[in-house]
């Protein structure tokens, strides 16, 4: 099997702003959070890898992610709850 | 194409400001009360108590949130896959039962297991029971003595309480006032005839790390089986069955991300440690366990294992972190505000504290906007305090005041901050209406007091 190539910038800037993006979808005020704070977490910490092997395994483990993000997005808003998480609703 | 959706919208306002318009028209002279606002029809009322919206989630040891990734790897098994593990003969058996194997391999590479020493469960209340259960019965002509501690989890004890009634004896080891068990003791309290050592990893209510690794040498030296409950512990406290001197283990899935009605028991092969079987069937599990496996669990254990293995460092980082908030934001507010259990050998996630001079129920009915749990049994049928933490030796009062705090790996600082909120205002409004609060305050010592009888 070709070794895979290292991502480039902009594709790495764009799968994260995918992530972020699909992060907003979620119905679920603890899940949207998480999505969003792993997300930016990650890509920070992954920031430093200069070994191309190992930030080629972090760009596709970041696609598969994105893709399991994608269609959970869904899945939670056919079965959001009526009512919303109180973190959600304006301070009384 | 934009203006044709504007001039869809505009009726549709139009019949909206109708329909208000229509819907009282006997309304504008009567005396009812105004009916609730949109805003409040999201409110959810239950046991009559109304809440704006599903309250904060902070009782991660009572359960946790499936995470969408194990959710989205059990799927296909609800959709397509639904095959029966065992059945030999066709596709849909073979790729289950593929499945089911690769669930098995990541939950013992969690735990530094082989595969072949996992077998699945219905969760760590059914394996508790066979391990207990199920060694002290296999071995019962040689091995009558089985040692635990009082902090055990109720399946364990219970257990236990039933081995005594068929004969065998139990010594239940006390603790000391920060939860951990006393290693000497528990080498001393060994006999030639104990069968097992159960002592749990991290306890459910108060969240202590015991010494595992001190017990399991000594059971090793002793040649005692050591069988340890990590429920709460599995993902969250690294756990290597080799290093700990682990005899067998009861695991859950349900605490680590994962679905419920699923747990695995590891059992040692090297040296074998044998058990009596508790379900009788069609030999399923290496004949441990009859009964089909749940693919669609086990495949979410799975996944809850492997995601546990590579979120465990940033997880507990973040755990601490948090823990840290919440601790210096109520104690910081509030003060006589003590913490259950030992801070240094501690699952940072579980925080269970005790408000002095405040009455626990109505604590607990004043933080419905909160999910947390209360140390005590009050919020169930009886009135006594928590087993474990009389076992701490803490007062009944402090006892009954006590609240347990989870924080997993989808808690928010803002969630924390809003607990910490709730927390402080409804423990200042009890204290302010408190005759016994004003009294300590005063430097009255409340112990000391003769009451006068009627």
């Amino acid at each position: 099997m070709a070794a895979a190539a290292a991502p480039t910038r902009a594709e790495v800037m764009s799968l994260f702003r995918s992530l972020l993006r699909t992060a907003r979808q979620f119905s679920d005020y603890n899940i949207r959070e998480y999505t969003r704070r792993r997300a930016a977490d990650a890509f920070r910490e992954n920031r430093a890898l200069g070994d191309v092997p190992a930030a080629a395994a972090a760009f596709a483990y970041g696609k598969k992610q994105l893709e399991v993000a994608k269609r959970q997005a869904v899945v939670y808003s056919m079965y959001a709850p009526k009512a919303k998480s109180i973190m959600e609703m304006k301070l009384q | 194409m934009a203006l044709s959706r504007r001039l869809l919208l505009l009726p549709l306002l139009r019949r909206g400001g109708c329909l208000s318009a229509s819907a009282s028209p006997a309304r504008a002279l009567s005396t009812a009360a105004v009916p609730a606002d949109a805003e409040q029809e999201e409110a959810v009322t239950v046991k009559g108590v109304r809440i704006s919206g599903r309250p904060l989630y902070m009782d991660m040891q009572a359960t946790t949130p499936v995470d969408p990734r194990v959710l989205d790897a059990m799927l296909p098994f609800y959709l397509s896959r639904y095959g029966n593990p065992h059945s030999r003969t066709h596709l849909y058996g073979w790729e289950s039962d593929a499945a089911v194997e690769e669930a098995r391999a990541r939950v013992a590479s969690l735990v530094g297991a082989d595969p072949r020493e996992i077998f699945f469960t219905s969760g760590a209340t059914e394996c508790n029971n066979i391990a207990v259960k199920g060694v002290m019965r296999f071995y019962r002509d040689r091995r009558r003595h089985v040692i635990t501690t009082q902090t055990e989890h109720k399946c364990v004890l219970d257990s236990c309480r039933y081995l005594q009634q068929e004969g065998f004896e139990v010594t239940y080891l006390p603790v000391r006032s920060d939860g951990l068990v006393d290693v000497a003791q528990l080498a001393d309290a060994i006999r030639p005839d104990t069968g097992l050592v159960s002592v749990m990893a991290v306890n459910n209510e108060i969240g202590v790390v015991q010494p595992l690794e001190e017990i399991g040498r000594i059971c090793r030296e002793k040649g005692v089986p050591f069988h340890t409950d990590a429920a709460q512990a599995l993902g969250k406290i690294p756990i290597d069955v080799n290093q700990m001197g682990i005899g067998l283990m009861s695991l859950s899935a349900h605490k680590i991300y994962g679905p419920k009605g699923v747990g695995a028991l590891y059992l040692r092969r090297r040296p074998r440690i044998r058990v009596e079987p508790q379900m009788s069937g069609g030999g399923q599990e290496r004949g441990i366990r009859s009964g089909t496996v749940p693919t669609p669990l086990v495949v979410g254990f799975g996944a809850a294992c492997e995601i546990a293995a590579k979120e465990m460092d940033y997880d507990h980082r973040r755990a601490t972190t948090l823990q840290q908030r919440l601790l210096n934001g109520i104690c910081g507010q509030v003060d006589d505000v003590v913490i259950n259990g030992s801070m240094e050998h501690r699952y940072p996630g579980n925080l269970n504290l005790s408000f002095a001079y405040v009455e626990g129920e109505s604590l607990l009915m004043g933080l419905k906007e909160v999910a947390v749990s209360s140390g005590s049994a009050c919020t169930s049928a009886s009135l006594e305090p928590s087993y474990v933490l009389r076992a701490l030796g803490v007062e009944e009062d402090m006892a009954h005041t006590s609240i347990r705090f989870g924080i997993g790996r989808f808690t928010t600082e803002e969630e924390v901050d809003r607990a910490t909120e709730l927390t402080v205002h409804q423990v200042k409004k009890l204290r302010d209406m408190s005759p016994l609060y004003e009294m300590a305050k005063a430097g009255i010592d409340i112990k000391s007091i003769q009451w006068a009888q009627h």
